[in-house]
Formats: structure tokens, C-alpha cells, sequence
């Protein structure tokens, strides 16, 4: 067994991990969900919520609302779960720890996974939960976390341990009838993250998950659920990747957070799936639904995302802010390059009084690809003194397209509602003016997307600004040229 | 340091000879539209240029050579009109260009913020975005900033007096001045008596669409007297 480097140049991420794996076969119907639950063990209830949802999914239309043009998915040559074959915590194939080694999972996070234990002084700043394919393979810090009465695990191990908390939280946000890819992914989603944290208390490290997907043909339906209850503080990241295959994978996740008074969610994605080739074969569909609730009294959510991955992207992280004077935020920097399609945004739906949102979108063009914008403001009647101001700057390169497609509904007087946007290219100018100081064309083109970007870099935990840079240089190596 | 032989740039100049010493400061003279700024950014490499003939500098022909290539060498222009770059800080610029390690920047930060207030910029000068919502002037300035904190060993300004105050360019011939050694060499396209005089420069050359006619500081006043068709 060994780590195939498929010879991907561009997109580094893109080798497969040779490993025995368990998988159901291709197909998809009411016993495939029967299977995946006996799996997992779970109570009648879940099963129950699976096939509502699978039901509810079967009469619904796959949405062509959107500026994605992609080949039909066939739903029935998707395999619904793949996991390794041995997978206990203490007996994690090498194959997979070598495949982290390799994406740069960072040192301690490894060392944790390893089990290599650390000075008991040193407490460490991000605990990890590591989803590969179907399954979560290893959550570290578990113990350290605990001490702050801070859940943090897998969803599939939070159905068994804390089955309260999932039930009463599981499709709050996102109900199992809410859109295609949602209802499916309540029917069959197979792990994701499960993280509770406490009244009053600051989660003392950054939590984050890295999803990986692996087996060839298999959907990838991952579920991820934050409680944050009164007080409450957490920043979260997520990381993904896939290897290079000419099949096109499906990934079909929701993310349901939900904040108590004055609770506060970071929420950051670096998002690499692999994009496909130059031509267009291959590549992930990433079909993603993420929502926050901020069920209390000025409570926070902040959507930050770097995404330079997947052929397909249709996303829009969205705030519900129903506590009064509570704050949603968005900021997110979409790169497409070749015959990437990015169709990314946000929805802010104010109900509470002085609530507040900003949106921060910049998109960066290059190739034959297309990036679009698509943002909802919504002002209930409720929402008085409600506050948006949304930014959305396009960088556009060679025969790539941008679009900003706003979507604003105001239905209370006093609210106060900004949007601006703007459209530019990256003029030769600016490139010969910085190659005259002496910098090669690829490390000018950084330079000014970089600089273009910086309003929502800053916004990144610091250990991720960094790889969200380096991540950056990656996909721009030789875009231009 | 720098010979030009034949160089041509197509709709522009004909072939044109000449040679650019070391330790020699030369000021560029020459009607409205002739090609001063084209001539220089030829020699820099500015892609679009269609030019022809040899350029030798430091005794390699660089005419094949790309723009960053030549930077590299210690090749320096400074532009009349300074593009801008949102996001990206004056210093953080410097940082990146000279590939700055973590020892050298404080070094680094200390020259530059010397540098800024002896030219009167604001204090945050390191921390604005390059050449965005900055005035002409200020442009200018930081173009002989970042030409002073580089490796230049061959200088080309493009009208670095265009914009600044009286100050401004007292203090830009002062630094200029310093930065003369016998080792290297600097080029000023400019129309203005007064940096001409503050330079005094080894020789004056007047740009002509097929020739360039030489002469010493004499040809600077004659010019000044009775125009570009007297020489």
C-alpha cells in the first residue's frame, strides 16, 4: 500500500490514498439509508429523520436557478458510504496518517494523532477532527477540551454519547425539507462535526475539522452541527481536499450552527477541492449548505471563507439573525480559474430589532471560468434599525466572467441598507511596475490579488491566514501567461 | 554601464547610439511626445515595446531579457505616473521586493521611515497602500524611496521633479546627489532648470526622433533660451 501521486501538478492535494475501505455499493434507495443507519447504530429517530427526508427529496427538482452549467448527476452511481477499514482511534492506518502528513495537517495536530503526547504545560491552540471519506477518524484534544465542559467530536459519536442535544438541534437551522442538496444530505449524511460549547465559556483553542474525500465514485455528505450556548465564544476552521480523479465527486454538506445570547461563532473554510483539469474533466461538485441562527440577544456569526477548489461551487452561507442586536458577517474570497464555476454568497435575513450585517465578497477571475456573487438581503417587518452594508469586488482575467447578482427586500422603514460593487482587471500596468522592482510575473499576480483581498485575510485566524496565503500562491501559479 | 547601439522602438525612435557611463549622472532633454518616457521604459523592457537593436548592460545584452531580469541587475526606473496597487502597504512592498528575513527589516523599517520623514511624507507612510490616495508628489517621493532602499546601479527617472514642491525638490536633488558614486549611474528625463543645476550633470542629451544630439550643461542653456529646434 502506498500514496499514488496521481501527477497533478497544479493542484497538490490531488494523490489518493491506497487503503482497505468498506463501502456500500453504488445506488441509492430506502434501504441504502436503512444500511447507513444500522451502520452507525443509531436510534429509531434519526432513522426516522433520514427517511422523512428521503421521502420529501424523491418529489423534489434538482435546482437550475443558478449560473452553473455542469453534467447531470446521476445519483445512483454514487456510492453513499466509504470508510477505511480498520478504524479505531488507536489503530489509524498509516496510509491516512501518512496522507495528512502529506496535506500539511500541522505538526501538532499530527503529533496528537499519533498519540505522541506533549508537555502537559504546553496547551495547545487547535484541536482537530478528522473526516476521511464517510467517517471521522480522529478527534484530538478531546480531554483537554473536556475540561471546559466543551464537546467536540465526531456527529456520528454526539448521536450516541449526547443524543439530546443532536436530536433537538439536528434540522433546527436547516430543516430536512429545506432545499435538494440539504434534503438529501439529511437523508444520507454519513459524518461531519459535532461541537457544543458551554454557558459563558471561551473555547480555549481553535477547533478544526479537515475533510478529505478519497474513495473514488462516493458522495461525500458530511453534517456538521456548533451549539453555541449563552457566553458563549468559538472560532472554527474547516479544511478540505480531494485527489485528482476524472470522475466528478459529489459533495453535498450542511452546516447548521446555532447561538444563544451573546454568543459568538467564528466560522472559516478553506475550501481546495480539487477543480478538475485545465479541460474541465473532473473535479468535485460542491453543492453546500450553511446556516447560522442567532437564536439570542446579540449574538455573532462570522462566515469567512477562502475557496479555490471544486469544478462546481454553489454556496451561500447565510445568517438568521433573530435575537435582537444580533450580528452576521460574511467575508469571503472565491478564486476560479480554468472551467472552474463558482456561484457563492450570502443570505442575511433580519427579524430582530437592531440587527447588523456586513458582507465582504471579492471574487478573482481568471481562465474560461465564471464567478458569480449571489447575495440576499432580507429586512423583515420586525426589524427595525436593521443594518446591511454589503461590498462585492470582482478581479477578472482573461476571458473569465464575474457576476454580482444583489437580491434586497426591505419591509421595515428604518432600515438601512448599503450595497457596492465594483469590477476591475488586472492591468498590465500594475504588473510591469512591480516586475520592474524585480518580482517574476507569478509573484506580482500574488501581489496585487493579495492586496486586492487583504479586507478579508485579516479577518483569518492567524495560523490560517498563512495557509489561506500560501493556498493562494498555489492557484495562481502560472495563471497568467 | 549602459550602450545602446542602434535601438529603434518602432513608430517611435529610429536607431539611435549611445553609451551610459558609470560614476556619470546624464539629464534627458527633448520635445513634448519625441519618446523620452518610451525610450526609458524601452531599456527597462516594458512589454508592447516593438524595439530593435542592442542594449548592453553590464556588458550582457539584455534586449531578450525580462523586465523583472533586468531589475535584478540593478536596473531602476522611477515613474512619471506611478500606478497604484490597493492592499498592498509602501513597506510591505519593499519587504516583499527585497525578499526582506526577519533580521533585516527592522533595519530596513528604520531607513525607510528616515527616508519618509526627511521628505515630509506622513508618519504612516510605511502603512499606506501603494501609490492609492496619494498625491503626485507623494508618488514621487516614494519612487526615490524605494530607488535609494534597492540594489540600483543604473538609475532612470522619468520627470521625478513633476509634482513636488520647492522642498520637495531640494530635498530630491540633495538625495540624489548622495546616492552618486563612481559606480553607478543615473538618468533624469527632465524640464526643469532648477534640478538640472542642482545635479549638474556630466552631460545633457537631446532627444531626437532619428539621433540624439550630446553636449555639456551649455546645451541645457541654449535650450532653455531659444528652444528644441535651436539645437
Amino acid at each position: 500500500m502506498s500514496i499514488d501521486n496521481l501527477n497533478n501538478e497544479k493542484y497538490e492535494q490531488g494523490f489518493n490514498t491506497d487503503v482497505e475501505a468498506d463501502s456500500l455499493p453504488p445506488g441509492l434507495d430506502e434501504d441504502t439509508i436503512r444500511q447507513i443507519s444500522a451502520i452507525k447504530e443509531e436510534p429509531q429517530w434519526l432513522l426516522d429523520f433520514r427517511l422523512k427526508a428521503y421521502k420529501k427529496w424523491l418529489a423534489m427538482d434538482e435546482p437550475d436557478w443558478s449560473e452553473l452549467d455542469y453534467t447531470p448527476i446521476d445519483y445512483q452511481a454514487l456510492s453513499y458510504y466509504s470508510a477505511p477499514k480498520t478504524r479505531t482511534k488507536d489503530d489509524i492506518p498509516p496510509e491516512i496518517l501518512e496522507t495528512f502528513e502529506k496535506l500539511g495537517v500541522p505538526l501538532h495536530e499530527r503529533d496528537a494523532l499519533l498519540g505522541i503526547e506533549k508537555d502537559p504545560n504546553v496547551i495547545p491552540t487547535v484541536a482537530v477532527d478528522v473526516v476521511f471519506d464517510s467517517v471521522s477518524i480522529a478527534t484530538t484534544f478531546q480531554t483537554e477540551l473536556k475540561k471546559h465542559g466543551i464537546i467536540f467530536c465526531s456527529i456520528s459519536e454526539a448521536v450516541q454519547h449526547h443524543p439530546d442535544l443532536v436530536k433537538e438541534n439536528l434540522g433546527k437551522v436547516i430543516p430536512y425539507s429545506d432545499n435538494y442538496f440539504a434534503t438529501l444530505n439529511s437523508a444520507v449524511f454519513t459524518d461531519g462535526t459535532f461541537c457544543y460549547i458551554p454557558k459563558g465559556v471561551r473555547c480555549p483553542m481553535e477547533l478544526n475539522t479537515y475533510f478529505r474525500i478519497n474513495a473514488r465514485n462516493t458522495g461525500q455528505f458530511e453534517r456538521t452541527l456548533i451549539i453555541a450556548d449563552e457566553g458563549s465564544y468559538v472560532s472554527y476552521l474547516e479544511g478540505c481536499t480531494a485527489p485528482a480523479y476524472d470522475e466528478n465527486t459529489l459533495h453535498a454538506a450542511c452546516v447548521e450552527l446555532i447561538l444563544h445570547d451573546d454568543a459568538e461563532i467564528k466560522y472559516s473554510t478553506v475550501q481546495n477541492w480539487y477543480p478538475g483539469d485545465e479541460n474541465g474533466v473532473g473535479g468535485v461538485y460542491n453543492f453546500v449548505t450553511k446556516r447560522a441562527k442567532c437564536e439570542g440577544k446579540n449574538s455573532k456569526v462570522s462566515w469567512t471563507q477562502v475557496e479555490t477548489g471544486s469544478a462546481v461551487t454553489w454556496k451561500y452561507p447565510s445568517c438568521i439573525l433573530k435575537g435582537e442586536g444580533s450580528v452576521g458577517e460574511f467575508f469571503s474570497v472565491a478564486v476560479t480559474k480554468g472551467k472552474q464555476q463558482a456561484d457563492t454568497g450570502t443570505k442575511m435575513i433580519h427579524l430582530g430589532k437592531n440587527t447588523k450585517s456586513t458582507v465582504i465578497s471579492k471574487g478573482i477571475s481568471f481562465g474560461d471560468s465564471t464567478n458569480t456573487y449571489r447575495g440576499a438581503v432580507k429586512v423583515n417587518p420586525g426589524a427595525h434599525n436593521a443594518r446591511n452594508y454589503t461590498k462585492c469586488d470582482s478581479l477578472m482575467l482573461q476571458d473569465s466572467r464575474a457576476l454580482t447578482i444583489p437580491y434586497v427586500t426591505s419591509e421595515n422603514n428604518s432600515a438601512m441598507i448599503e450595497h457596492e460593487a465594483s469590477a476591475g482587471k488586472i492591468s498590465d500596468e500594475q504588473l510591469y511596475y512591480l516586475q520592474s522592482r524585480g518580482m517574476d510575473e507569478d509573484d506580482a499576480m500574488n501581489l496585487i490579488v493579495n492586496g486586492f483581498c487583504k479586507d478579508v485575510f485579516q479577518k483569518l485566524p492567524l495560523e490560517f491566514a498563512a495557509e489561506a496565503n500560501k493556498l493562494l500562491s498555489v492557484t495562481l501559479e502560472g495563471a497568467v501567461g | 554601464m549602459l550602450k545602446l547601439k542602434n535601438w529603434a522602438i518602432e513608430n517611435v525612435i529610429h536607431g539611435i547610439d549611445v553609451d551610459f557611463d558609470a560614476g556619470r549622472t546624464y539629464v534627458v532633454m527633448g520635445a513634448n511626445g519625441v519618446g523620452k518616457s518610451t525610450l526609458l521604459h524601452s531599456i527597462m523592457g516594458k512589454p508592447g515595446l516593438e524595439v530593435s537593436g542592442s542594449a548592453e548592460f553590464l556588458d550582457v545584452e539584455i534586449s531578450d531579457m525580462e523586465v523583472n531580469e533586468r531589475a535584478d541587475m540593478g536596473m531602476f526606473i522611477g515613474f512619471q505616473a506611478p500606478t497604484s496597487i490597493p492592499g498592498l502597504s509602501n513597506f510591505q512592498f519593499i519587504k516583499q521586493v527585497k525578499e526582506l528575513s526577519v533580521t533585516d527589516i527592522k533595519d530596513n523599517l528604520t531607513q525607510f521611515k528616515d527616508l519618509s520623514s526627511k521628505m515630509k511624507l506622513p508618519e504612516d507612510w510605511d502603512k499606506r497602500n501603494l501609490n492609492t490616495d496619494a498625491s503626485g508628489g507623494e508618488k514621487k517621493k516614494n519612487e526615490l524611496i524605494q530607488m535609494l532602499m534597492m540594489d540600483t546601479k543604473l538609475a532612470m527617472l522619468d520627470e521625478p521633479d513633476s509634482g513636488l514642491d520647492v522642498d520637495g525638490i531640494k530635498t530630491l536633488t540633495e538625495q540624489l546627489n548622495n546616492w552618486r558614486t563612481k559606480d553607478n549611474t543615473l538618468i533624469v528625463v527632465t524640464h526643469y532648470d532648477k534640478l538640472i543645476e542642482g545635479l549638474n550633470p556630466d552631460a545633457i542629451f537631446v532627444l531626437k526622433k532619428d539621433h540624439i544630439v550630446g553636449g555639456d550643461k551649455s546645451l541645457a542653456d541654449k535650450i532653455f533660451a531659444e528652444g528644441f529646434d535651436s539645437v
